[in-house]
């Protein structure tokens, strides 16, 4: 790297920046509600310009500029190939077009299930959360599942509270048993601490990057879970000037998401 | 007896693999909705404009089964929501995948029964209204909302096999999750390929409301943007409202048939309400009314409630009409605030 300037910045900005970098140019991605938006937005503006973004309330390949609120609103289908609608998003997805789902949640644990409907017991919930929206089906059809979100240890569990999208269930080949589409599943985990793959064996999450500052011991303090740890693990590259520039100046200029606490 | 082939006999021996144990609502069969459909729905061209408060009445009473259309923060038609609120309807059945800022309203006065669907209490980037989820934990420990968890694909595919007039489709997610479970859902196996599926029920609703860009007075109207499940929506409601930015001639309508979203003899009611779909997004019009959402987020961060009630006051229960409502929000001035965002898309095409 040329510049030795001092790069500030924190911790959403860093999991969203080592998210996009895993998106390839020329794929499809459906993309989930709030941080996967700003991920794979920031994908497009740099290195995917053929990135296909398609989101579930119908907007197929749009090229905004700044990330939508919603799921369904108007920069959704700005400059978009078709305006569509659900169904048809989701029947892309069941019928194998659809290479990368972009997803956050509540609760994850070591085989990807993700939870995001509720926390406690489902009928004395301890917290309600909104539930699968088009989550479950994009983790079920798509074939690489990417899931982003804050790594804490009440996140990071042993066992979901509910399954709402299916990562490996409870390991090797149980998608498959269930009836689910073969070669499908999580792919990459992002977190604020790291970036976190499945080993092909055991299905089993596996650490595969550390963030910046980030020590293996951190990790396994904030997992509650057991990752697989291998001997050896290669350092996230901090975001560099050009990719906070457009995250900040054009991706979320009003800081909704990377503004947060 | 001719000895029976084997794609006969595969075909006898269709297995089911599981059972949710959600049930689902409403019942009503394709047998049943066609019946209705050949006696209730009039195929004459009659001006079918009504106000707002008129069309609530008739057709959103006590106990229905309801679908809204839009989703999320787009194209959502809340002059009826507003309306449904002031008409103090209960004990609905709510049907969707999406819903935000109008089920949250429905659910904080109490209007919503039971649910069937996919993403309840959040508002997307803005979050989760605190009030509201509270409301919704305590009536579910109370049994008094009793909710089908579906997912958005699932619940698409359900408006979709009723538009189509089948008793359900088979689709490939949902299994494994704890959704299937707590939905109505069937695993089978494929007789003819031996893959699994989930068969849904479709969804045949008393009523769907759906906001549109542009109608003539008979109903024949057009819709721009993303659809969300609106095509299998309408076409699944023994009656259908729909509210429109505004009426057009139906020589126009003529003119152009490829922008009709759905001919008229589909529709009961059509309420002319410009800027019917704000707070949120009416695509190519006007865009959301993110201070207005915020307004409404920070009311229910109020744990005495006060605030929301006040906020309640102030928009629904003070004002007679959504035109009063709008120049609550900031009239004319924001409104064409709104519009320039959308025209002249700052920050989203880089204009700026």
């Amino acid at each position: 790297m040329s510049s030795k300037e001092k790069v500030y910045y924190n911790d959403i900005e860093l999991m969203v920046v080592s998210a996009s970098r895993v998106l390839e140019d020329k794929k499809t991605v459906v993309v989930g509600t709030g941080i996967p938006m700003v991920a794979a937005l920031l994908a497009k503006k740099l290195h995917a310009p053929n990135l296909i973004l398609i989101f579930e309330a119908g907007g197929i390949g749009p090229e905004m500029f700044t990330f939508p609120l919603s799921v369904g609103d108007s920069r959704t289908t700005f400059r978009a190939l078709k305006t569509s609608d659900m169904p048809e998003v989701f029947e892309m997805c069941q019928s194998g077009m659809v290479d990368y789902a972009f997803l956050g949640g509540a609760q994850v644990d070591m085989y990807g299930n993700i939870n995001s409907t509720v926390i406690g017991d489902y009928y004395a919930p301890k917290v309600r959360l909104p539930g699968s929206g088009g989550a479950n089906a994009f983790a079920s059809l798509a074939w690489r599942t990417l899931i982003i979100m804050k790594h804490e240890k009440r996140r990071f569990v042993e066992r979901v509270d509910f399954i709402t999208s299916p990562g490996y269930l409870d390991g090797p080949g149980a998608r498959e048993k269930i009836g689910l589409p073969p070669g499908t599943g999580p792919y990459r985990v992002f977190t604020d601490k790291g970036i976190f793959d499945f080993d092909e064996k055991t299905k089993r999450m596996r650490l595969m990057a550390l963030n910046p500052g980030v020590t293996v011991d951190d990790i396994i303090a904030n997992t509650g879970f057991e990752l697989i740890i291998p001997k050896k693990v290669r350092e996230v590259e901090p975001p560099t000037l050009e990719e906070l520039k457009t995250l900040r100046e054009e991706v979320d200029p009003h800081r909704i998401i990377i503004g947060r606490r | 007896m001719k000895e029976k082939s084997s794609r006969v006999r595969a075909i006898k021996e269709i297995e089911v693999l599981d059972i949710g144990d959600g049930d689902y609502q409403p019942k009503t069969t394709p047998d049943e909705f066609r019946r209705f459909i050949y006696e209730h729905k009039s195929k004459a061209m009659v001006d079918k404009r009504m106000d707002v408060r008129t069309a609530v009445k008739k057709f959103i009473k006590n106990g229905v089964s309801i679908a809204i259309g839009g989703c999320s923060f787009v194209r959502l038609p809340m002059a009826v929501v507003h309306e449904m609120i002031r008409q103090n309807v209960k004990n609905l059945t709510m049907v969707a995948g999406t819903r935000t800022f109008d089920l949250n309203l429905l659910l904080d006065n109490g209007c919503i029964k039971h649910l069937e669907i996919g993403y309840i209490v959040g508002m997307e980037v803005f979050g989760i209204p605190r009030l509201t989820r509270k409301k919704v934990e305590d009536a579910i420990a109370r049994g008094e909302l009793t909710i089908n968890e579906w997912d958005n694909a699932s619940m698409a595919w359900r408006h979709k096999a009723a538009g189509m007039g089948l008793p359900f489709l088979p689709v490939r997610n949902m299994m494994g999750s704890d959704g299937f479970r707590r939905s109505g859902g069937i695993k089978i196996r494929c007789p003819f390929t031996g893959e699994e599926l989930v068969l849904v029920p479709a969804i045949y609703t008393d009523v769907a409301v759906v906001h549109v860009h542009e109608a003539d007075i008979y109903g024949n109207c057009r819709i721009y943007g993303a659809i969300n499940e609106d095509w299998g929506k309408m076409r699944g409601a023994k009656r259908l409202i729909i509210t429109t930015e505004r009426i057009i001639d139906t020589d126009e309508i003529r003119r152009e048939p490829e922008k009709t979203f759905l001919p008229y003899f589909y529709v009961d009611a059509v309420v002319e309400v410009p800027y019917g779909a704000h707070p949120t997004n009416m695509p190519k019009m006007y865009y959301l009314d993110i201070d207005h959402i915020k307004e409404y987020m920070n009311a229910s961060r109020d744990p005495s409630g006060k605030a929301l009630k006040e906020y309640y006051e102030k928009y629904i229960f003070g004002v007679d009409s959504f035109e009063e409502y709008l120049e609550k929000i900031g009239g004319k001035e924001k409104l064409k605030y709104l519009e320039d965002l959308e025209r002249q898309r700052k920050n989203v095409d880089g204009e700026h």
